[in-house]
């Protein structure tokens, strides 16, 4: 496979799975906003899908309404879902003839959706949650899509490796945002509506339940979004998935390289799987997120040195 | 037949020869059909057909991207619903007057660049030759695979009042739009269920099978599996979209400069598993920009070295390097005495009468008629650059005058030919708007093999005469009937 193509496979499966978490995000904390007599405040969304220093985000005054336009339709957020499906429908074009026609329509009506003037005008008037859940049904029909029409090959685990690596981070990135904000403000880790919107903005809120009875506790959270291998946005679940996907990248022409990424991934996956709540607890949360954060960086950049001739 | 009423309020351009109205204000046969399949139809039926075809290119993303104040905003080709029709003997007849004429050009070109017969025996001036900048001095003495130059071309024929044949000009660069040819079918398939077999409609879908058949035939490696590739210039380039159906139609890579590198004057395509030698490389990208340390030294689209692998046979491209030499418009006029020369019969398809402005008599006589004549030039394309001399105003054409003065060599003026008119469904009627039909004729090492059917593009403004998509024009599906 070209490594052109492998690269924009990679990204394609990025920005659609960045899309999926924002998406999610949006809808929780707009429905979160709703429902709070406190002060509402937008601004972890923001630290963690558009970054502080973006002066933009500094006019958006915490107005729920302003937030959505921005982090959706935004043209001057480079991280806003119009631009970032934009750039995935490129990469997407770049490979056309390696996906199928299936996912080509499905992506170009995602573009073509969230490009649609109504769309914006009824994230100002309408129920923003509708406008969300019509997204969030683009990305549904996507995955579909991928999982029933596209070939098992290499450009799937190149999707793979992307999907999971993008999703690691933002776990990573979601957790170290609220759990700071709680370091902050020690009267969240007893809020459990704060902690609640956090695992449903994780799609993780039922398995919660399922799995502890003793309401929302701060500890219980950390050991699902971490360690707990059967929720699918977990960090270990995705990074052993990076696992098995780069696994089938092995082949007799790429020996050297291939051990040396592997040895990279495995080292991660051990610094995970033989960590424990109380471990994490005692070497300090953020560092902890931190390391991992950065161990997920070097992936990317050893793919793009090994498999993307990007060197 | 009862007459429809589609038909009945339709009005043919006076001295125009109408694909559709006969002579004894008929319907003629081959159209009968169709006129009668959509006069069931209420013009609610056809619009909603339009919209149908729309919402098919749109989400299937044949589009063109149009930047205009900093945003790109994506465009359809547009599409005319009402299919143009050919008949079995009309196309016979284009069939072998094109590959009469494909023969001769590639003879030419074969010629041109090795012992120049036609210009040691004064058929061809040689002034001509040089003065074109699509004359490549590298390809002097290259030897090309089988001799085959031309493997793809898309020769725009025209029909005048009376219905004859002309060709307007020859595309034998990296003639685009056959994509146009392929999706319109579909479309069509889809608009107008049933109705291509009732009429006998000869199908196009053999195109990139024989396409990738020619291509597989030139590899230069005797390997069970050599690789080809489309070299495309990326995905901000207009024709993007057919560039990646006809890979995935063949089933080749795609693409771009900077996934290919030259070592040892071999060509190899970067992978995730380390570099790949490439055999053939169907190019779509201009001479111009194909090597930059040959030819344009700006360009980025490229594969520096390129020329070289090619000199010494280890990649094979297509079309050939410099054919452009045999499109200019200037040696153009010279074809049909190509034909007499390298084939020594008289040529099938008409020229259009054709001035050279750079011979002061003929340009003498030009500057005196020139309302009725359309000046060009002669390395243009696109339609831009056109001098329309019966709708232009006096200071246009005397601005024109002085900018062909500057250098005449660079224009040449023909006769306005009227181009035949087909019927187009605009707002509920049927109207008659001008047409072209370029059929796409590939040449590999078994011959020429023309796919029955093409591209005729259409203007869609009235009174136009110009069919180029950069101008207004759209496009119809083009039945060839058995």
């Amino acid at each position: 496979m070209l490594s052109r193509v492998a690269a924009s496979f990679y990204w394609l499966s990025r920005y659609i799975e960045r899309s999926d978490g924002m998406l999610r995000m949006l809808k929780i904390n707009y429905a979160s906003s709703q429902d709070t007599v406190q002060e509402f405040t937008w601004e972890p969304v923001i630290r963690i899908f558009v970054g502080l220093h973006e002066t933009d985000a500094d006019t958006l005054d915490n107005d729920s309404r302003s937030v959505l336009k921005y982090m959706v339709t935004g043209k001057n957020n480079p991280n806003s879902i119009l631009n970032i499906i934009t750039l995935a429908r490129e990469n997407a074009r770049g490979v056309q003839e390696h996906i199928t026609k299936d996912l080509w329509q499905c992506l170009n009506e995602y573009y073509h959706t969230v490009k649609d003037p109504r769309i914006e005008r009824a994230l100002q008037r309408e129920d923003p949650i509708g406008v969300l859940d019509v997204l969030i049904k683009q990305v549904m029909l996507y995955y579909g899509t991928v999982e029933i029409t596209m070939e098992r090959g290499e450009g799937r685990s190149f999707m793979n490796i992307g999907k999971y690596l993008e999703r690691a981070i933002q776990s990573v990135d979601i957790l170290d945002t609220k759990f700071s904000s709680v370091s902050d403000n020690p009267n969240l880790l007893t809020d459990t509506t704060y902690w609640k919107h956090l695992l449903l903005s994780l799609g993780g809120y039922e398995l919660y339940l399922k799995t502890y009875r003793e309401g929302f506790e701060a500890e219980n959270i950390l050991e699902q979004v971490v360690l707990n291998n059967d929720f699918p946005r977990s960090v270990i679940y995705s990074v052993n998935n990076i696992q098995r996907y780069f696994d089938r990248l092995k082949n007799d022409t790429n020996v050297d390289t291939y051990r040396e990424m592997s040895f990279q991934i495995g080292r991660l996956q051990s610094r995970i799987k033989y960590s424990s709540v109380r471990s994490i607890r005692q070497e300090g949360l953020h560092g902890f997120l931190t390391q991992i954060r950065n161990e997920l960086y070097s992936v990317g950049n050893s793919l793009n040195e090994y498999y993307f001739a990007n060197s | 037949m009862k007459e429809s009423a589609y038909f009945n309020q339709y009005t043919p351009i006076n001295g125009v020869w109408d694909e559709m109205y006969g002579t004894n204000c008929n319907v003629r046969d081959h159209y009968l059909k169709v006129i009668e399949y959509i006069s069931k139809e209420s013009a609610d039926d056809l619009n909603k057909k339009e919209e149908l075809a729309k919402s098919l290119f749109m989400s299937q993303g044949i589009t063109f991207t149009v930047y205009n104040s900093g945003e790109g905003i994506e465009k359809i080709f547009p599409f005319d619903i009402i299919p143009r029709i050919i008949t079995a003997s009309e196309w016979a007849f284009v069939e072998k007057g094109i590959k009469q004429r494909l023969t001769a050009l590639n003879l030419f070109l074969k010629d041109i660049y090795n012992n120049q017969f036609i210009v040691k025996d004064g058929i061809v001036p040689i002034d001509i030759i040089y003065s074109c900048p699509h004359f490549l001095r590298e390809m002097y003495q290259l030897k090309v695979p089988y001799d085959i130059y031309v493997h793809i071309s898309g020769i725009d024929l025209i029909r005048d009042e009376d219905g004859t044949f002309y060709v307007l000009e020859d595309n034998l660069r990296t003639p685009s739009g056959v994509s146009y040819m392929l999706e319109n079918r579909e479309i069509t398939k889809r608009l107008f269920p049933d109705l291509l077999p009732q009429c006998g409609v000869r199908s196009v879908t053999e195109y990139p099978t024989i396409l990738y058949k020619n291509l597989l035939a030139l590899s230069p490696r005797q390997i069970s599996n050599p690789t080809i590739v489309l070299l495309s210039p990326g995905i901000y380039n207009s024709a993007y979209f057919e560039h990646t159906t006809l890979a995935r139609l063949m089933g080749v890579e795609l693409v771009e400069g900077r996934d290919l590198v030259v070592n040892n004057h071999k060509v190899y395509m970067k992978t995730t598993t380390g570099l790949q030698q490439v055999d053939v490389i169907y190019r779509r990208v201009d001479d111009e920009y194909l090597d930059p340390l040959v030819f344009n030294p700006e360009s980025m689209l490229g594969v520096a070295g390129i020329m070289g692998a090619y000199r010494k046979g280890n990649v094979a491209i297509v079309n050939a390097i410099g054919t452009g030499v045999a499109d200019d418009k200037a040696v153009y006029a010279y074809v049909p005495d190509m034909i007499r020369y390298y084939l020594n019969e008289e040529p099938i398809l008409k020229n259009v009468p054709t001035h050279q402005l750079g011979n002061p008599d003929e340009r003498e006589h030009v500057f005196k008629n020139l309302n009725n004549m359309v000046v060009k030039k002669t390395n243009g394309s696109g339609g831009y650059g056109m001098l329309m001399g019966h709708a232009a105003s006096e200071q246009e054409i005397d601005d024109y005058k002085k900018e062909i003065l500057k250098d005449p060599r660079n224009f040449i003026a023909q006769p306005t030919i009227s181009l035949s008119a087909a019927p187009c469904y605009m707002q509920g009627l049927l109207k008659p708007r001008r047409v072209d039909l370029r059929p796409y004729a590939l040449y590999g090492p078994d011959g020429i093999e023309i796919v029955p059917g093409g591209l005729t593009r259409v203007a869609l403004k009235e009174g136009s005469l110009v069919v180029n998509s950069s101008q207004g024009g759209g496009s119809k599906d083009t039945w060839v009937l058995a």
